[in-house]
């Protein structure tokens, strides 16, 4: 009785860390300026974070040959030459994860030139712990809710 | 003969004729493409241009197409005005030039493909009747005889940037100064030189760095200065740096390659790989005059790193590159 009220429990902090919308701490906007360089076939860095409504300004410097750098969804692009360092400027108002990928043929590899976007916190990285734990949570509780059975014979 | 039947006849024609003349035209078609090849690009690692030789004749136009085997190059005409034409891998790109006057061009890529994308040249030979003879006359440093490798370092330069339009305010107060305003005399003086000849002015020594950046902005003009940089930043900056301080993104792997030639050489009289010069140093800059750049433009660094590019610019256009490169030791703001 006892462990179905504690799996019904654990069960319901589950579903809530799945889908409760986390507080979103509300930073005012701001500009956030990234130098990312690239080269076959990868971007440095190859990760950028920015809060929901920042400003993005991205100066993409080529270190080879001519590489492209394009948002998913946000769907802007810009191409850089050696050389000639290009900037993109956009407002990262779709919270989320999202790939940067190159979008000028660069090489055998090109395809797998991407680097990532992150606008808000990593929610799924969140969540994810959170489930971890629980798990490692349920399991220590089933350890003991089987104990007493045992040192009770 | 009824109408249906005449209907049917000339049908029937008509899909005969079609039967024999569709591969006819697949075939003059294939023909007509055996004549104008694909030209492949690639890095000059891996070969450049293949083919490196296209042949063409004066007034006839040339057709050609393209494609890339690695990565994004660009083809165009030296001393021609023309659109560059993107090279992509998996494309097909195609251009018509026509050709006024015979002799042999240069055709380069446009586009950085790394390292020794400048090396990825190639040549057009357009045969014809010269329309007129041409008379070719040797660069300006070969007529002052100029030692394009010799050290050029200015004996003074300014505290700061001086300004040209102080300088000009100079010029036109005092109307004895000891300097010419023509272009000859610009182009065949280093900055320095200049100082020096108004040495017995009177002037401050910063009223006479002003005086020179004042003439230095006479021979040239805002829309030469745009072009300039718009060379400079497609074919230069990638070595020299967007600032012109000589640290473009390929600067460090000329350095390395230039510690390994002088290893390789041990004290052979050849040019070893340098770094990119800086045109941000005044030292270098002020010692220069236009003649002695556009030598070493024209001519390159035989062996230094620094690529020849007189069959690929106009002199117009290397006077223009050659004013931008003094744009970073002179103020130009009004
Ligand atoms: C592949 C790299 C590379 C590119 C591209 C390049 N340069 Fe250079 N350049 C060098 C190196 C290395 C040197 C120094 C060695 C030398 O002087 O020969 C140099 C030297 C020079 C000098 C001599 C400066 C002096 O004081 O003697 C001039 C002028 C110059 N470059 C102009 C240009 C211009 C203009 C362009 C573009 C049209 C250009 N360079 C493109 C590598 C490059
Ligand atoms: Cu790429
Ligand atoms: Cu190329």
């Amino acid at each position: 009785m006892r462990f179905n009220f504690l799996l019904f429990l654990l069960g319901l902090a589950g579903l809530v860390m799945m889908f409760a919308p986390l507080p979103v701490q509300s930073s005012p906007p701001v500009e956030r300026e990234f130098r990312i360089e690239a080269s076959q076939y990868a971007y440095s860095p190859g990760e950028i974070s920015v809060n929901p409504g920042d400003t993005v300004k991205i100066h993409l410097v080529s270190t080879d040959v001519v590489h492209g750098l394009y948002v998913d969804e946000y769907g802007v692009s810009i191409t850089a030459d050696p050389g000639q360092t290009a900037t993109l400027t956009f407002v990262a108002d779709k919270p989320g994860s999202f790939r940067l990928r190159c979008n000028v043929t660069c090489g055998a590899m090109h395809p797998f030139m991407i680097g990532k976007l992150y606008v808000g916190p990593n929610l799924w990285f969140y969540r994810s712990a959170g489930l971890a734990a629980l798990v490692i949570l349920s399991i220590v509780f089933w350890k003991r809710s089987n104990q007493p059975t045992i040192t009770a014979n | 003969m009824k109408r249906p039947e005449l209907l049917t006849r000339l049908l029937i024609t008509a899909t005969l004729l079609g039967v024999v003349a569709l591969p006819l035209w697949a075939w003059v078609s294939v023909l007509s493409n055996v004549e104008e090849p694909l030209i492949h690009a690639s890095i000059a690692e891996s070969g450049g241009w293949s083919p490196d030789v296209i042949q063409a004749k004066v007034g006839e136009p040339l057709h050609l197409k393209f494609t890339s085997d690695d990565v994004m190059h660009g083809f165009a005409v030296g001393q021609m005005e023309m659109q560059p034409v993107d090279i992509e891998p998996g494309k097909v790109s195609e251009t018509t030039l026509t050709f006024t006057k015979p002799g042999i061009y240069t055709f380069f890529c446009t586009r950085w493909c790394g390292i020794n994308h400048w090396r990825m040249r190639g040549t057009l030979e357009v045969s014809g009747e010269p329309t007129a003879p041409e008379t070719v006359s040797p660069a300006l440093y070969v007529t002052l005889g100029l030692n394009l490798d010799a050290p050029h370092l200015a004996d003074a330069v300014p505290a700061e940037k001086p300004s040209a339009a102080r300088g000009m305010g100079l010029l036109h107060q005092i109307s004895n100064l000891p300097v010419d305003q023509s272009a000859d005399y610009y182009r065949s003086h280093s900055p320095s030189q200049v100082f020096q000849d108004l040495s017995t002015s009177g002037l401050t020594d910063s009223q006479r760095w002003e005086v020179v950046a004042a003439l230095w902005a006479q021979n040239t003009s805002p829309a030469a200065l745009a072009e300039g940089g718009e060379i400079y930043a497609q074919n230069c900056a990638a070595c020299h740096g967007e600032t012109g301080s000589g640290n473009g993104v390929f600067a460090d792997d000329l350095a390395a390659r230039g510690e390994a030639s002088m290893q390789a050489m041990s004290g052979s009289m050849d040019m070893s790989m340098q770094t990119p010069a800086s045109f941000s140093d005044p030292q270098r800059m002020l010692g220069a005059s236009p003649a002695l750049l556009q030598g070493k433009i024209l001519r390159g660094g035989m062996g230094t790193g620094m690529p020849m590019w007189g069959s690929i610019f106009t002199d117009e256009q290397i006077w223009n590159v050659i004013a931008y490169l003094y744009s970073f030791q002179f103020d130009y703001s009004k």
